[in-house]
């Protein structure tokens, strides 16, 4: 880890001011624990480091008629503890229940969740200086690439690692940007970029920017959820393949299907054919089968991942026919 | 009172360590704190393969933190010369270049220098300003091609050794070796069913959760302490010697607690490097390691390719087998192929073996003794072929395992003659366990389900030497020093020896491990020698309190010593009831009739007595669809001789389980083309965590070692050698797909399932 300058921010107003041009200047820390290993691995390099868990009043969860909002600071733990999203919103409650282990969901936080950065070994490296840290290539092409993206055509091949996110941006969450000009609104699907767009980041935050809330409107009545995730070890584990799902349907017909996959692309991946697919659809296990196949339709595995595009299927078929029946 | 008379052993007493380990008291490496402490860290080889061109370390050195830099010109040049460390034969010039490199770096994280500093983020800013330029050459990682003609050469001056003479040929074969015993050809003329299978296992490394430590002071008279994480501070003490070119008299080994070891703490990485900072700065330095350069820079156990053959008649006699093994040494010579050769077939009674063993230089970190080293990578080919020759004749696989099994009488191919020892006892234990006799309920959700069985061997190290020096209490309570390091409840399993010999309670003992110079030379804790060899030394010890105490009751009671009796931890005098003392009320006499009662015992037992036997089954639930097996039931059944404490029995059991289900179903250092390891942490390097496993279920059978005084047999290591066969063989059961490549991992298991229709 190299040397860096600590401040503890106090308001959220003051924030960007800390912050820096670039990613290089300053980065704000939340539960640190995606940060601290980044540095430690010197994926990244700031010269300060803006706490924010020094701000009062952003760990929060309320909900309303529209909704709930779920401040930045807000835990893992408190969030999978909440009463309204175990009842409400069990895509959420389920996504983040298998998201590391106890001691990391006490410390992380949800939008840390969803800006932790990549998982990609060689970008957690210190040596090999790929194209996401500035270099000159992506290792993963012609390396081992067991668990990269099966979709997206580079230049980068991560997937992005969150749990949380896939379920938020099935449940049509809204991210709360705070930055120099002040605050603004961002609907998750609009949230996080591929490689070709910014190769450096996943998503439309700038330096001097700080996530300050998610928002998830009401679900719609006769809509259900699930997350369902597949990794090697029951524990302390990202996912090989992940799907959040949120299902409108009504005497057995979809009117609404909200597919998210994770693990399988740079982004949280919305499985946008087979959504349409359902649309108006009676459920039946073929229909479910084909929405499976149209779901991975557009997959271009690499030379190791063959086996998520297998799983990635079985994971679409199963949570049709679960929130159908 | 527990079994076979005993008062003590066969108890379960509270471990006399166990409040200050779950309390946090206990002092480990991280803990040490000294005045004037520098921290130290290491640069390493970005490449797996390249001469060392020039090492420009003025960058670092003007850097106003740093106090020092070392590289391997600092060590002194030490000639080729062999060394026993307990569970390994190494060459010192070879270790000397594994702490430094000298000339070539033969693996990526090969340490090229050593660096001090002010704090460890100099330290770790300093280790960038080294500039090491670096002639890159060819690489080789894997052990056939390692040992084809034209590979890229690790030893320019190495030449291969075969069949114990020395050839002109240049390779990274340091060694070829056979063991021959009857004719194959015949046995396998003979034979109805031959089977033949070629397997390859990878890389895995112990996983300790202690990274390794080591702190250092060279002192202004020359005097080099070193507080550290080892499983043998003698062997440490040894090493230090050799590599320093220092008397052993001016080097003082304090061995700390240890956060496991499992055959990976007994070689230095640190310590040298650590010492030589110290020598240059006067200051006392402080090294720990990070979690990838344990992955990258110390002994993991070898990856390795088998071909196994046996043959067995249609009455289910086996009649022939060989076996070709060739083990990846890593960076310098000394896998542990020898002691897989030794393990191999030795469950079972062959009449005609060959087995031809391969030590093979590859560049990867040298390996190092991991858990009954050799023998797992050994056993997973071996029952995975008696399983399919039991399936092939239509018999339980078990049986066959009884009506083939090793007995007193029965010979190892490799030589020796078993004395009694309890393969068969294991076997039948685990063909009559209420698991095996359960039957397999169908999956409920779509999944498959089998059951599967392995059975291992190992060694144990029956010999060794271990020093223990007691002094008595007037309260009647002892204190007891020991040189053996505890990594799984020695100081139990020894003080219950001594308290069983005397007549008193495990908690009457008090044991501390101390450093090498308080204590007698004592081997290292390894090879499952320490309940057996310092538990023996402990016998001797209360064989030797008994003595003294009959000359201090003589003094006392004025009669002859030897008209004294001990027995049923009473003292007595023949001829007078009045004149008795159980060993507490003599203590606090005793003092008067001859001063403080001490004792000083070393024993150092001759080495024979039998190894150690296993038997696993295990019930999994393979997912077709993801490749992921999971484990519903583990039962692990083994001869201990006598269990001297039986919670840490099993937990040796259970432990070695864990270990070899990682294994066999996830662990493995998956390498790049340019011969870096991708995965050098615990999230993508994947071990079990408790949630992937069911209780593991273990069954102690006890037939006692004739070699010990007690019965012990060592315990640690061969409950890792089974569980990698024994779920080949239960997801065989479950799919009808053979697998013969660890790990058994869900990407893997996937595709030979795809590929095979299973
Ligand atoms: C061993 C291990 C296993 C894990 N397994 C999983 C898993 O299975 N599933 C999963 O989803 N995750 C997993 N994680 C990731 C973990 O969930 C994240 O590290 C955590 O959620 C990050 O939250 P944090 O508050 O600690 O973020 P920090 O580490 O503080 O920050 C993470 C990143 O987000 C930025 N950031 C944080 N908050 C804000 C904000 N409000 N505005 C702008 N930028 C911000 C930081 O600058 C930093 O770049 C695992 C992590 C570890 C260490
Ligand atoms: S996938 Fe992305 S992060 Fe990984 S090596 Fe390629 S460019 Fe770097």
């Amino acid at each position: 880890m190299r040397n860096f300058s600590y401040v503890n921010a106090t308001s959220i107003e003051q924030v960007p001011s800390l912050l820096g041009r670039s990613w290089d200047d300053a980065v704000v820390m939340a539960g640190g624990t995606d940060l601290v290993g980044e540095m430690k691995d010197y994926a990244a390099v700031p010269k300060r480091v803006v706490n924010l868990k020094s701000i009062e009043g952003l760990d929060y969860i309320r909900q309303d008629d529209a909704g709930l909002r779920i401040g930045a600071l807000t835990t893992l733990t408190d969030v999978l503890e909440n009463s309204a999203v175990s009842q409400e919103l069990p895509v959420l409650h389920q996504a983040v229940s298998v998201i590391a282990s106890p001691q990391i969901r006490n410390m992380a936080t949800l939008a840390g969740n969803i800006l932790q950065r990549p998982r990609c070994w060689y970008y957690r490296s210190e040596d090999f200086p790929c194209l996401k840290k500035g270099g000159a290539r992506c290792y993963a092409v012609g390396g081992v690439n067991t668990y990269h993206a099966i979709f997206g055509s580079g230049p980068s091949y991560i997937v992005h690692p969150s749990d949380a996110a896939p379920a938020l941006m099935a449940l049509g969450a809204t991210v709360h940007v705070h930055g120099p000009r002040g605050g603004d609104e961002v609907l998750m699907d609009d949230f996080f970029t591929m490689p070709e767009m910014n190769i450096r980041r996943e998503n439309i935050l700038r330096p001097n920017e700080i996530v300050t809330e998610i928002s998830i409107p009401k679900p719609e009545a006769n809509s259900k959820g699930m997350f369902l995730k597949v990794r090697e070890r029951e524990s302390i584990d990202f996912a090989l393949v992940s799907l959040a799902a949120q299902m409108t349907v009504v005497n057995g017909t979809c009117e609404r299907a909200s597919l998210v996959l994770g693990g399988v692309a740079p982004i949280p991946w919305r499985a946008v054919e087979a959504e349409d697919y359902l649309r108006g659809r009676r459920i039946t296990e073929a229909r479910a089968e084909s929405a499976a196949e149209a779901a991975v339709e557009d997959a271009a595995p690499m030379p190791h991942n063959g086996y998520k595009v297998e799983i990635a299927k079985n994971l679409v078929k199963q949570a049709v026919q679960a929130l159908a029946s | 009172m527990s079994q076979n008379g005993h008062k003590v052993i066969g108890t379960r007493p509270i471990r006399h360590d166990g409040v200050d380990k779950v309390t946090g008291r206990a002092i480990y490496g991280a803990d040490i704190q000294l005045t004037g402490l520098l921290h130290g860290t290491v640069k390493r080889s970005p490449h797996p393969h390249a001469r060392i061109k020039n090492i420009d370390t003025s960058r670092a050195e003007a850097h106003p933190g740093v106090r020092a830099v070392v590289t391997a010109h600092d060590l002194p040049q030490i000639a080729d010369k062999l060394a026993d460390l307990g569970e390994a034969i190494v060459n010192l010039r070879d270790a000397s270049n594994n702490v430094l490199a000298y000339g070539k770096v033969l693996y990526k994280g090969h340490a090229v220098a050593g660096v001090a500093a002010i704090n460890l983020h100099v330290a770790q800013e300093a280790v960038e300003l080294i500039d090491v330029e670096y002639e890159v050459l060819p690489h080789v990682t894997g052990v056939l091609e390692a040992m084809e003609d034209g590979a890229p050469i690790l030893h320019e001056d190495m030449k291969t050794t075969s069949m114990g003479e020395e050839t002109d040929k240049v390779s990274n074969i340091a060694n070829h070796f056979q063991h021959k015993m009857g004719e194959p050809d015949d046995g396998f003329a003979e034979a109805d069913v031959v089977i033949e299978r070629e397997f390859t296992t990878q890389t895995v490394h112990q996983g300790y959760i202690e990274t390794h430590n080591a702190t250092a002071l060279w002192n202004e008279e020359g005097q080099l302490t070193i507080w550290t994480s080892t499983q043998g501070a003698f062997s440490v003490r040894d090493q230090m010697a050799e590599i320093l070119q220092m008397p052993v008299s001016k080097v003082k080994i304090v061995p700390l607690e240890i956060g496991g070891g499992f055959g990976g703490k007994i070689s230095v990485y640190l310590d040298p490097v650590a010492a030589l900072l110290s020598k240059k700065t006067g200051h006392p330095v402080k090294m720990t390691m990070t979690r990838d350069e344990v992955f990258e820079g110390t002994g993991p156990t070898p990856g390795s390719y088998l071909k196994v053959k046996m043959g067995a008649t249609s009455d289910g006699r086996l009649t022939a087998a060989t076996a070709y093994m060739a083990y990846e040494a890593g960076a310098y010579p000394g896998s542990p192929v020898g002691a897989g050769a030794g393990c191999i077939f030795t469950p079972y009674d062959i009449p005609n073996v060959q087995i031809d063993g391969y030590d093979v230089c590859v560049n990867k970190p040298k390996t190092n003794a991991y858990r009954a080293p050799g023998a797992t990578n050994a056993a997973y080919a071996t029952e995975t072929v008696v399983d399919e020759i039991s399936e092939k004749l239509g018999v339980d696989p078990l049986e066959f395992r009884v009506k083939n099994g090793a007995k007193e009488g029965t010979r190892r191919a490799d030589g020796p003659v078993h004395p009694r020892i309890g393969c068969i006892e294991t076997t039948e234990a685990a063909l009559n366990s209420e698991h095996y006799r359960s039957s397999l309920a169908k999956s409920a959700n779509g999944k498959v389900r089998g059951r599967g069985v392995a059975s291992g061997y190992w060694f144990n190290f029956n010999g060794g030497r271990s020093a223990i020096s007691v002094s008595i209490n007037p309260d009647g309570t002892i204190n007891m020093l020991e040189g053996s390091t505890d990594i799984g409840g020695s100081r139990a399993s020894i003080a219950m020896q001594l308290a069983e010999t005397i007549g008193l309670e495990a908690t009457d003992i008090k044991p501390y491990v101390v450093d090498t110079d308080s204590i007698g030379y004592t081997d290292v804790t390894g090879g499952s020698r320490t309940t057996f060899g310092t538990g023996y030394a402990a016998h001797a010890t209360g064989q030797a309190l008994i003595r003294e105490m009959k000359e201090r009751a003589s003094k006392l009671w004025d009669v002859p010593a030897d008209a004294i009796d001990f027995e049923d931890g009473v003292f007595s005098y023949r001829d007078d009831a009045e004149k008795r003392g159980s060993f507490k009320e003599m203590a606090s006499q005793a003092g008067d009739a001859g001063g403080p009662v001490v004792a000083q015992v070393s024993t150092n037992p001759d080495g024979s007595g039998g190894g150690a036997f296993a038997t696993h089954v295990v019930d999994v639930e393979v997912d077709r669809e993801t490749g992921k097996v999971d484990i519903l039931r583990y039962t692990a059944v083994q001869d201990a001789g006598t269990a001297i404490h039986p919670s840490y029995v099993e937990g040796q059991m259970q432990g070695g389980v864990v270990q070899g289900i990682g294994w066999g179903l996830n662990e493995e250092y998956i390498y790049n083309d340019d011969g870096s390891m991708t995965n050098a942490s615990f999230l993508d390097y994947r071990m079990p965590t408790t949630l992937d496993l069911p209780m593991i279920e273990t069954i102690i059978v006890e037939v006692p070692n004739e070699s010990h005084p007690y019965g012990v047999r060592g315990v640690g290591e061969v409950p890792i050698v089974p569980p990698p066969a024994a779920l080949a063989n239960a997801i065989y059961d479950a799919t009808g797909v053979r697998l013969r490549d660890l790990p058994m991992s869900p990407p893997r298991v996937q595709k030979a399932l795809a590929e095979n229709g299973g």
